[in-house]
C-alpha cells in the first residue's frame, strides 16, 4: 500500500493501512500523507485501553486517487498527558478535538475552542472513560428524583 | 348555564380539534410521517400539526430525552396555553428504554413534565399513536386529562425535580456542602 511505502512502517489491516506513529512524529506523518493524496480527513477517534493506562488517538485519511484508507494511530498516557493540535493541517480536526476532549479529557495543546461542546453543565469526569460508572450516575443523579403522584382523593 | 356545563361543552368541541407540535428528537420521528399522511391520515380524527407551541394543544414528544432537550421541552410546554396535553411515545419515555443506564438521559418524562398518556413500544407503530389520540379525545372528554392542572398545582416539585437534573450536584460536592453545613 503506497502510505505504508510513505511512511516506512505499518501493516495492512482488512484493507486498511495501520500505522502506529509516536506522538512526535505525528505532525510530519500527516503532513507527507496530505502532499501525497491523502487530503480527505476522515475523522479521529478515541479509545480508551483502561488496562495499558492509555488512550489510543486513531487519525483517519483517505486518498481519493489510491481508494485507500490510513489510520495512524497514536498512544497518549490516561494521566493528563496532552496531544499537540493537528488543526493546522486540516481545520476539521478542531471540532473533533473538542469533542475529545470533552468525552474523554484529553488536552490538545493549541486548540483555540477547548469549551464545553454537547454536554451542558457537565460536572462529573469525562463520561467516555472506561472508569466513569453510568450506572452509579444515573443512580445517583436521576433515581434521587422522586416522581410526583397524584393523591387520589383530589381527582386531579 | 353553570360553568361545568359550559366546560363540557367546550371539551366535546375541542377533543375533535387538536393542533399537535411534536417534539421529534428521539427516534420516534420516523413513525409520524405515516401518522400524519395519507396512509394513516390522522386529519379525519381532526388532528393537524401546529408550526408553534403557543398554539397548540398536544405535546407529542417521540423517544428520549437528554438533559439538554428537556430543557427545551420544558420551554415549549410552558409556552403552550392550557388545557394542554402531553403524549410520550416509546419505552425511553416511560423508564429510558435501552438507554436506561446512560448518563445523559432523563429516564421517566412524568418526573419533569405531566405525561396524560404514555405509548409503550420502541417504537410504537403508527396503529399505536391513533389509538393513543383516540384515547385522549375520550379523556378530554370525560374530563380525565388534567396533566396541565397537575403541572399547576405542583408546579414547586415540578420545579425542584427540573432543577436536579438539570445541575446534579456531585456526590463529594454534597459531601462537602453538609460539612460546611456542620
Amino acid at each position: 500500500m503506497k502510505a505504508i511505502e510513505l511512511l516506512g512502517k505499518g501493516e495492512e489491516m482488512n484493507g486498511r493501512a495501520y500505522v502506529k506513529i509516536d506522538k512526535s512524529e505525528l505532525e510530519e506523518a500527516i503532513k507527507t500523507l496530505k502532499e501525497n493524496g491523502y487530503n480527505h480527513f476522515v475523522m479521529l477517534s478515541c479509545i480508551d485501553w483502561l488496562d495499558d493506562g492509555e488512550f489510543e488517538l486513531v487519525y483517519h485519511l483517505w486518498s481519493y486517487e489510491e481508494r485507500e484508507h490510513v489510520m495512524l494511530s497514536v498512544r497518549v498516557a490516561r494521566d493528563g498527558e496532552s496531544m499537540p493540535s493537528m488543526h493546522e493541517l486540516f481545520p476539521q480536526i478542531e471540532t473533533y478535538e473538542r469533542e475529545i476532549h470533552e468525552m474523554y479529557g484529553i488536552k490538545f495543546e493549541g486548540n483555540p475552542r477547548l469549551t464545553p461542546f454537547f454536554l451542558e453543565g457537565w460536572r462529573d469526569m469525562p463520561p467516555m472513560r472506561k472508569d466513569f460508572d453510568s450506572r452509579k450516575f444515573t443512580k445517583d443523579v436521576f433515581g434521587n428524583i422522586s416522581t410526583i403522584e397524584e393523591e387520589e382523593d383530589e381527582g386531579i | 348555564m353553570r360553568y361545568e356545563e359550559w366546560s363540557g361543552i367546550a371539551r366535546k368541541a375541542s377533543k375533535r380539534s387538536l393542533w399537535m407540535v411534536h417534539f421529534c428528537t428521539g427516534c420516534g420521528a420516523i413513525e409520524m410521517p405515516p401518522v400524519m399522511t395519507s396512509r394513516y391520515d390522522m386529519e379525519r380524527f381532526g388532528i393537524a400539526s401546529m408550526a408553534t407551541p403557543r398554539q397548540a394543544d398536544v405535546l407529542l414528544i417521540t423517544g428520549y430525552l437528554t438533559v439538554k432537550t428537556l430543557k427545551r421541552v420544558v420551554q415549549v410546554y410552558e409556552q403552550m396555553q392550557s388545557p394542554k396535553y402531553v403524549i410520550a411515545l416509546g419505552s425511553c419515555t416511560m423508564n429510558g428504554g435501552m438507554y436506561w443506564d446512560s448518563y445523559n438521559t432523563i429516564k421517566r418524562l412524568d418526573k419533569y413534565i405531566p405525561v396524560d398518556i404514555y405509548v409503550a413500544g420502541c417504537m410504537p407503530r403508527p396503529e399505536g399513536i391513533m389509538n393513543a389520540f383516540l384515547k385522549l379525545m375520550k379523556l378530554i372528554d370525560e374530563g380525565k386529562a388534567r396533566g396541565w392542572e397537575r403541572y399547576k398545582k405542583y408546579y414547586e416539585r415540578y420545579k425542584k425535580n427540573q432543577e436536579m437534573a438539570f445541575n446534579f450536584v456531585k456526590k463529594e460536592e454534597k459531601e462537602e456542602e453538609k460539612n460546611e453545613g456542620d
